[in-house]
């Protein structure tokens, strides 16, 4: 029998080695992608409304997106900072 | 957003309004505006609810990215632009000149 425990233990190491092995690619699977915040709409999508202000020099004033609705077209250009090119 | 403001002329003509948004202030905004010689409206996003809501707020800057959405008048995305490409808007303009759009 004592010559039989290392042997045991041994078995027991690898199997315990074994099943880090195999739970560790599992782990890195579970990892949620990258960049997770709300992505851009598409093409086709409806675009989310918005009411936003702008100055027109006297005044503070409303505008959203909604209120083109059936009338115009609408550019809506996102841009980095004011003061910045393009 | 210069680059609006040089086809603003085409744009109307095709029926599309033209409007700038960022994360700054109205008042800087329209300074801006006037520093570069825009005449549309250039929104205030100030706290970057719309920024986020359309998914082009970058963490790493606590900015929006550079994109140009075309909106049709039914309310859907007809186009879009990003970074390097939303410099150049004559896609855009193009796409509103369409014969379908100015209906």
């Amino acid at each position: 029998m004592q010559e039989k425990l290392p042997k045991m233990l041994a078995a027991l190491l690898l199997a315990g080695t074994l099943a880090v092995a195999s739970t560790g690619p599992a782990v890195a699977q579970s990892k949620p992608p990258e960049g997770g915040s709300m992505s851009m709409p598409k093409v086709g999508d409806m675009a989310p409304d918005f009411t936003l202000k702008y100055f027109d020099g006297n005044d503070l004033k409303d505008v959203s997106l909604s209120q083109y609705r059936g009338k115009k077209n609408v550019v809506v250009a996102f841009f980095i900072f004011a003061f910045t090119g393009g | 957003m210069k680059a609006f403001q040089q086809n603003l002329q085409r744009l109307e003509a095709a029926d599309t309004q033209v409007l700038g948004v960022s994360m700054d202030s109205a008042f800087s905004d329209k300074a801006f505006a006037d520093q570069i010689g825009v005449t549309f409206p250039l929104l205030s996003d100030w706290g970057g609810e719309v920024t986020r809501q359309y998914g082009i707020y970058v963490d790493k800057y606590k900015a929006a990215r550079r994109v140009n959405f075309l909106i049709g008048k039914d309310g859907k995305i007809l186009e879009e632009q990003v970074d390097k490409d939303a410099i150049d808007p004559t896609r855009i303009v193009d796409t509103c000149e369409r014969p379908k759009l100015k209906n």
